[in-house]
């Protein structure tokens, strides 16, 4: 997808996610990951690399997510795939929060 | 004719713990020799898919290799097939096989396990059914399509795993086990009874507390006699009982062995140079102060990761909390940390729907949690039991069991 294309869409309450935590936001057949971290709010595609599960099941550590069926680990606001068994990086996505409203840019 | 080789680093075995010190290494050290030596005549893939979406017809083997040919190509790591070590020289650093002496200056040792084999009267060991490789899997697979009832001795982890798949390919399937539960004795009562009911509810009969009594070959099946009264047909037998660490080898020789090869934190055996990881390695758990062995898959990843690392001098101290599972129908079983000492066990959750998860509690510590759930209910709270043992925080038990307190707020109470 070119950039143009790209739109800002509407997740829905940001106090609705605490911190340390994240939902799964599913938006035209794709579905996401949206994080509530110390420093802000953050987006990645939901599924892990590694064998297509969903890791909204997953445990957020500081600037982690790990993925709930094998571990692996991604840094959440870079998309990194952290080592075995992930080593395809994550998509992350731009987020804004406005009116407490949160929206990403997909 | 024999051939010799000479490589600076060889790995013996390709199974996981191979191929993840093989990429490492070369992570740290873009010089050396490094060859991978195994037994088997496919690249290093993963076991559990074997009992579950392999066994289903699911997948196909170059779906679950850890790394596909060009990994190995670009990273100059050659895998010799096919070479089963017979001998292992550790005063002259030479392996040799029936075709190749192979020279090294470092040897990590890493040659998993074999399954336990078991004698039946009547039956040839040949007719009977094991499964360790892509290829006793796929000899199931095949057999599966002549056969409709399977018998399945042992319930331990692979033995209902392979009752679950053979279920969902439409089979009847009783599974015999000598013990009172399934899954041995570390898995608490209650999780074994929700994967025994969830299993006879599909279907597979289980038969505990039993064993074969007798045995008749018939022209193309067995009628078995159980020592409960019942009597089963069955067109094949497949054994499940556990395994034992591949050490063979190196019987007369210096390596110390006991239950596996003994090594320390740092991947290293009694015999400087020579390093073991995964399956095939009793090694020192700093966090448990004693030694301990492992079969799990994360385990296999991170010990041979681990020895990457120590083999190129960086020093690295693998204490990794263990961490296994199990996939039955729809049902996923977690197992981490210690299950086999506590004070009291803590329960979490009330059914399987729900996630139930037992915590193995010591001194207000957790020590190992078991759990079952529905698809992935369990994973984040077990790895956060990992977690809290690992760090070893104490926790109120009244915490642990109220479902409405996230597990995660515990870990910041260090
Ligand atoms: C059917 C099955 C299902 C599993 N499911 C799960 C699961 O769901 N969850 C989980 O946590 N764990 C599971 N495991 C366990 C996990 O797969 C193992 O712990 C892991 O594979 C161990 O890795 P390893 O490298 O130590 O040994 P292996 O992967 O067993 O590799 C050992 C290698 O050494 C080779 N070798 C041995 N002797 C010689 C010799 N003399 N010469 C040359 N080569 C030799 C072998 O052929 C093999 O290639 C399962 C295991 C099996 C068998
Ligand atoms: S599916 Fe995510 S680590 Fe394997």
């Amino acid at each position: 997808m070119n950039s143009e294309e790209k739109k800002w869409i509407e997740v829905g309450a940001s106090d609705q996610i605490e911190v340390e935590d994240l939902i799964r936001f599913d938006h035209e057949g794709k579905t996401y990951c949206v994080y509530h971290l110390e420093d802000g709010y953050y987006a990645t595609d939901g599924i892990c690399t590694h064998e297509a599960v969903h890791l909204e099941e997953g445990l957020v550590m500081d600037d982690e997510i790990e993925c709930p069926m094998h571990q692996g680990i991604f840094n959440i606001k870079t998309g990194k795939a952290m080592g075995p068994p992930v080593c395809i990086d994550l998509k992350t996505y731009q987020v804004k929060v406005e009116d407490n409203k949160i929206f990403i840019e997909i | 004719m024999t051939n010799n080789l000479d490589y600076q680093i060889i790995i013996l075995g390709g199974g996981q713990s191979a191929a993840h010190a093989a990429t490492t290494i070369r992570q740290y050290d873009s010089e050396s020799s490094i060859a991978i030596v195994t037994n088997e005549s496919y690249l290093p893939y993963e076991r559990p898919p074997l009992s579950k979406k392999f066994l289903l017809n699911e997948v196909e083997i170059d779906e679950f290799l850890f790394f596909n040919e060009e990994h190995y190509k670009n990273l100059k790591i050659d895998i010799l097939k096919n070479e089963e070590i017979k001998n292992v020289n550790f005063e002259k650093n030479l392996i040799e096989s029936n075709n190749n002496k192979i020279s090294y200056n470092k040897l990590l040792i890493a040659t998993g396990c074999k399954n336990r084999t078991l004698n039946l009267e009547n039956v040839d060991q040949k007719d009977l059914f094991y499964l360790r490789d892509i290829n006793e899997s796929t000899k199931i697979k095949n057999k599966f399509n002549s056969s409709e009832n399977i018998l399945i001795i042992g319930g331990g982890f692979i033995g209902l795993e392979i009752a679950s798949s053979a279920k969902q390919l439409g089979k009847n399937v009783n599974v015999v086990e000598l013990a009172d539960n399934l899954m041995g004795r570390i898995v608490p009562k209650e999780i074994s009874t929700i994967v025994r009911k969830k299993h006879e509810e599909n279907g597979v009969d289980i038969h505990l507390r039993t064993n074969i009594t007798s045995i008749k070959k018939n022209t193309d099946n067995y009628t078995i006699q159980l020592s409960n009264n019942a009597s089963v047909i069955c067109n094949m037998i497949i054994v499940g009982i556990g395994a034992l660490p591949n050490v063979e080898i190196f019987d007369n020789t210096a390596l110390k062995i006991d239950n596996g090869i003994i090594t320390n934190q740092y991947n290293k055996t009694s015999i400087e140079n020579v390093f073991a990881a995964g399956d095939v390695s009793n090694f020192y758990h700093p966090l448990y102060e004693e030694n301990i062995r492992l079969e799990s898959w994360k385990h296999a990843q991170n010990h041979g990761v681990s020895a990457g690392k120590n083999i190129v001098g960086q020093k690295t101290e693998y204490s990794e909390v263990p961490w296994m599972w199990s996939d039955q129908y729809n049902l996923n079983l977690q197992l981490t940390g210690r299950c086999d000492e506590y004070d009291s066990l803590v329960k979490r959750g009330k059914d399987e729907n729900d996630g139930i998860i037992y915590f193995f509690m010591k001194n207000n510590q957790v020590f190992g949690a078991c759990g079952v759930g529905i698809g992935g209910k369990i994973a984040k709270d077990i790895r956060i039991a990992g977690i809290l043992s690992d760090k070893k925080i104490k926790v109120a038990e009244s915490d642990l069991s109220d479902s409405s307190i996230k597990l995660n707020k515990l870990l910041k109470n260090i």
